[in-house]
């Protein structure tokens, strides 16, 4: 078969064919398109503005990695002015953060970004080595995504930014939107598709990359020769969760539009009024400070469960019953440091970042 | 030591089998008798399940019959006087076939009678008791045969077998519709239609994302069993032909519920299918429609039949009853279930896949159907729609393609969106716009006036697809333009083409008109495409 004309230009010769399209386009026009689409979904969603100190979730992984390039070279090419941070969490999973840590330290120096490292171990006095040692394989996705969540906010309050970007992929949401809706959290599938969430004491939270599939943001890491760690967790992942990817890979293969149709999908229906008015209202974590649902946030629980040799408490109802019945929690127990939001902490709050070289 | 004996296995890594019951054997109504089956971990015996269904049944069907029949207080019953005749859709499956029987006993034949003293029956309480009047005047089976759609399936006809399956209760009428009727004027006149279309049949170019329309050119074979499989044959992908065959019924059957002075459309979906319905609906783009799937309230669009009292309601009175509890209603009661038949490449498809996934997930997790229909219950959609889809005639919302275009650049130089995209760097020169082979420049474009989902069921591709793309290449106009269901033509004609000729975009676009192309004009624009004798 001779070789095609690019679909989108018509000048260069096809390169790949895009799986969001199926279109067959150059290089050129891939990393164009796929910039403008990025670019698109911020300015569609007025993000940023200029002089705002943006962190950018960093994991190492492609998500990430790429989008700490995509956002270094829009900022540039549109003149967003913003601040830009990398924003790294450490969970304390041995053989599993450490080399992508590496890649984030690459990454620092190649951007020339400032860089934040932030362990679970220094926030919580937890890895999530010694709580899968204490609660099993079982539920320990739940510990890990509570506490990784805080984290970030943490992180990103101690760097002084007004806005955390993750690398959360159309993928990602897709499922997202699907797992909601099979497992019945209202609550979440009312804002899963929302580009930018903020609680009233929370750093406005951003993705970007909403309408990316997975498979450009690969295929985007190969041609530009980005290099990132592609590590599955060692420890189990969420059953449930996984069901639910299987089932999207295949709806795409079916049809590669089902991804952005359940977005959009997700975006056209919202949480009807009356249903609104029965969930909960937002609060305080008495504790620590966070925004929570209860009296105390989710990560306080689970702190609370791991220290007093509990950690099933704030997973099922049994086990938080057997938990009260063994009295207040003591005095000297080792909780989160208070949650400052970074409006609360001042404009001129420490930032205690490492600094390219 | 694991369950299996064998102490080198860890114990930990080993999954405790769950019960497939709560607590005991015994009925969870009755306590007495021991439980002839589980439905989600509650065990039930056969008498008690009856009364359950039924009772489950009558719960989703009966508010929706009138306003009074609504209200909570007192007996429900007596207040029962539909509108107009009621309408089942009734395919010989499962949940239909259990749904006929339900109407039946509880609603047509249901009256009770007692002996006089001369030895005939009457109704109790009289003829005139409110309790023995009919809540529906008329009622009607329709079933829709679908062998036309597969011809190279070697599908069988099986209307003969409904037919006897329905005619097995007394009171209903037997409606027989196919497929195809959706592309026949003739039954577009039976429903009240407008019988002008066959002069001026419109078809559309699903070769091309901007699916122009121009006027269809009649061959040899224009029969409305061709124009079907045109239809379907010319359609992107498995998923795109299922949920246009599920379109087209449901649409056949609106219009025969309006042309039978219906006030109700019954169909037997099944907790399960909606289920299926409702996640399948979501990942083809359906969700600003997802309360609709569960239940819709449908105004026909033929003019001068608009008002409430033709109105339409679609109920599915089996959305509490899972496959489960519908199999073994049919089984104790004897019922045949005429079935429907397999076809290859089904299961491919969205609606395939999502079957096969939702009764997979309801083996180890049994709460999912409910939960899937429980939850899209609480949803709305986000924003008032602006006008109907011509093809589905479900709501539309407005900006589907600024949304589309944003967030996937399929051109830079874009008609359907006012969007500009500046060109990227390595392009020097400005790209010229797409040239359309087989049309003038003045063709009209059916993609403004379709919902999200139908548009994306029209041009959404895939590599799995149907062999549209590679077929078509050499084909001349004739072979590419595809025909339209009758009340999308209808719609057209009616509502954009003056009588001078030209159309206009009635969503608020640009004028636009139609020209039909001559035969040197088509060979111009094909030229490129044709290789010398």
């Amino acid at each position: 078969m001779p070789p095609r004309n690019c679909a989108l230009c018509a000048n260069a010769r096809a390169m790949l064919k895009r799986p969001k399209t199926g279109q067959q386009i150059c290089r050129g026009c891939f990393f164009y398109v796929f910039e403008t689409e990025v670019h698109n979904t911020i300015t569609e969603a007025k993000l940023f503005k200029p002089g705002d100190k943006v962190a950018i979730g960093a994991s190492g992984g492609k998500d990430s990695t790429v989008l700490a390039h995509v956002m270094k070279t829009l900022n540039e090419r549109y003149q967003y002015g913003l601040d830009l941070f990398l924003l790294s969490i450490d969970e304390g999973i041995t053989g599993y953060r450490d080399d992508s840590l590496e890649t984030v330290k690459r990454n620092q120096q190649q951007y020339d970004i400032p860089l934040k490292i932030l362990s679970y171990d220094e926030l919580y006095g937890w890895t999530m080595d010694a709580i899968v040692s204490q609660v099993g394989k079982k539920n320990n996705c739940t510990f890990c995504g509570v506490f990784r969540r805080q984290a970030l906010d943490r992180g990103a309050a101690t760097l002084g930014v007004d806005h955390i970007v993750t690398g959360h992929n159309a993928d990602d949401i897709a499922e997202t939107v699907l797992m909601n809706i099979m497992r019945g959290d209202i609550a979440r599938l009312g804002r899963c598709t929302l580009i930018c969430t903020q609680g009233e004491d929370t750093i406005k939270r951003s993705k970007p990359f909403k309408y990316a599939y997975e498979k450009e943001i690969v295929m985007y890491a190969y041609f530009k020769k980005l290099d990132y760690f592609s590590t599955e967790c060692i420890y189990s992942p969420d059953a449930y969760r996984g069901h639910a990817r299987v089932f999207l890979k295949d709806l795409e293969a079916a049809r590669p539009s089902a991804i952005i149709d359940i977005i959009h999908s997700g975006e056209a229906f919202e949480v009807r009024e009356e249903v609104k008015a029965t969930q909960k209202v937002q609060q305080t974590c008495q504790r620590c400070g966070y925004m929570s649902s209860n009296e105390l946030c989710k990560a306080c629980t689970l702190l609370e469960g791991l220290e007093r040799g509990m950690a099933n408490s704030a997973i099922t109802d049994r086990a938080r019953k057997k938990l009260d019945a063994e009295g207040p929690a003591p005095d000297n127990l080792r909780t989160i440091p208070f949650y400052r939001a970074p409006s609360a902490a001042g404009p001129n709050a420490s930032i205690a970042v490492e600094a390219p070289s | 030591m694991s369950s299996c004996g064998n102490p080198a296995v860890e114990a930990e890594a080993l999954m405790s089998r769950r019960l497939k019951f709560d607590k005991s054997r015994s009925c969870v109504k009755c306590k007495t008798n021991v439980g002839n089956i589980v439905i989600r971990h509650a065990v039930y015996c056969k008498d008690c399940f009856t009364p359950l269904q039924t009772t489950k049944f009558k719960r989703s069907l009966e508010p929706s019959i009138n306003p009074a029949s609504a209200s909570t207080s007192g007996p429900r019953r007596t207040k029962l006087k539909a509108t107009g005749n009621l309408l089942i859709g009734f395919s010989g499956g499962l949940g239909s076939t259990v749904l006929l029987d339900l109407v039946s006993r509880c609603y047509i034949s249901s009256n009770e009678t007692v002996e006089n003293v001369d030895g005939n029956s009457k109704p109790r309480g009289g003829t005139k008791h409110p309790r023995n009047q009919s809540v529906w005047m008329e009622a009607r089976a329709c079933y829709v045969e679908m062998c036309g759609a597969f011809p190279e399936s070697g599908m069988r006809d099986r209307t003969d077998e409904v037919r006897k399956a329905v005619e097995r209760y007394n009171g209903f009428e037997f409606v027989s519709l196919r497929i195809e009727d959706a592309f026949d004027s003739r039954w577009w006149a039976s429903v009240g239609g407008r019988d002008q279309i066959r002069e001026r049949d419109l078809g559309v170019d699903l070769s091309d994302e901007e699916l122009l329309l121009s006027s269809l050119q009649h061959s040899s074979d224009s029969s409305p069993l061709a124009a079907l499989q045109k239809y379907l044959s010319s359609l992107p992908t498995t998923t795109a032909t299922q949920s246009s065959l599920t379109a087209l019924t449901r649409l056949l059957l609106l219009y025969t519920a309006l042309a039978t002075s219906s006030s109700h459309l019954l169909l037997g979906t099944t907790l399960t299918g909606l289920s299926i319905g409702l996640i399948s609906g979501v990942a083809m783009g359906g969700g600003f429609v997802v309360r609709e799937e569960a239940g819709e309230e449908w105004e026909p669009r033929i003019s001068g039949l608009a008002g409430e009292e033709r109105r339409i309601k679609v109920v599915r009175p089996l959305q509490d009853m899972g496959m489960k509890e519908c199999a073994a209603w049919v089984w104790w009661n004897g019922l045949e279930v005429v079935g429907k038949e397999n076809v290859v490449g089904v299961k491919q498809g969205i609606g395939g896949l999502t079957k096969d996934f939702i009764v997979g997930l309801e083996r180890d997790y049994p709460s999912t159907v409910s939960t899937i229909a429980r939850t899209c219950a609480k949803l709305a959609p986000k924003d008032a729609a602006v006008e109907r889809c011509v093809m589905c005639e479900r709501p539309a919302q407005r900006g589907v393609q600024d949304w589309k275009a944003r967030i996937s650049i399929r051109s830079f130089n874009s008609p359907e969106s006012e969007m500009s995209i500046p060109l990227p760097p390595h392009i020097q020169s400005a790209i010229p716009p797409p040239s359309h082979p087989h049309h003038s420049s003045f063709s009209p474009s059916l993609t403004p006036l379709l919902c999200y989902g139908c548009h994306t069921t029209l041009t959404s591709r895939s590599s799995r697809g149907t062999a549209l793309q590679s077929k078509n290449l050499s084909k001349s106009l004739t072979d590419v333009i595809a025909p339209l269901p009758v009340w999308v033509s209808s719609r057209l004609l009616d509502s954009v083409v003056n009588p001078g000729g030209e159309m206009r975009d009635d969503l608020g676009g640009d004028a636009w008109q139609s020209k039909k192309m001559d035969v040197k004009e088509m060979r111009d624009a094909v030229k490129d495409f044709l290789l010398e004798d």
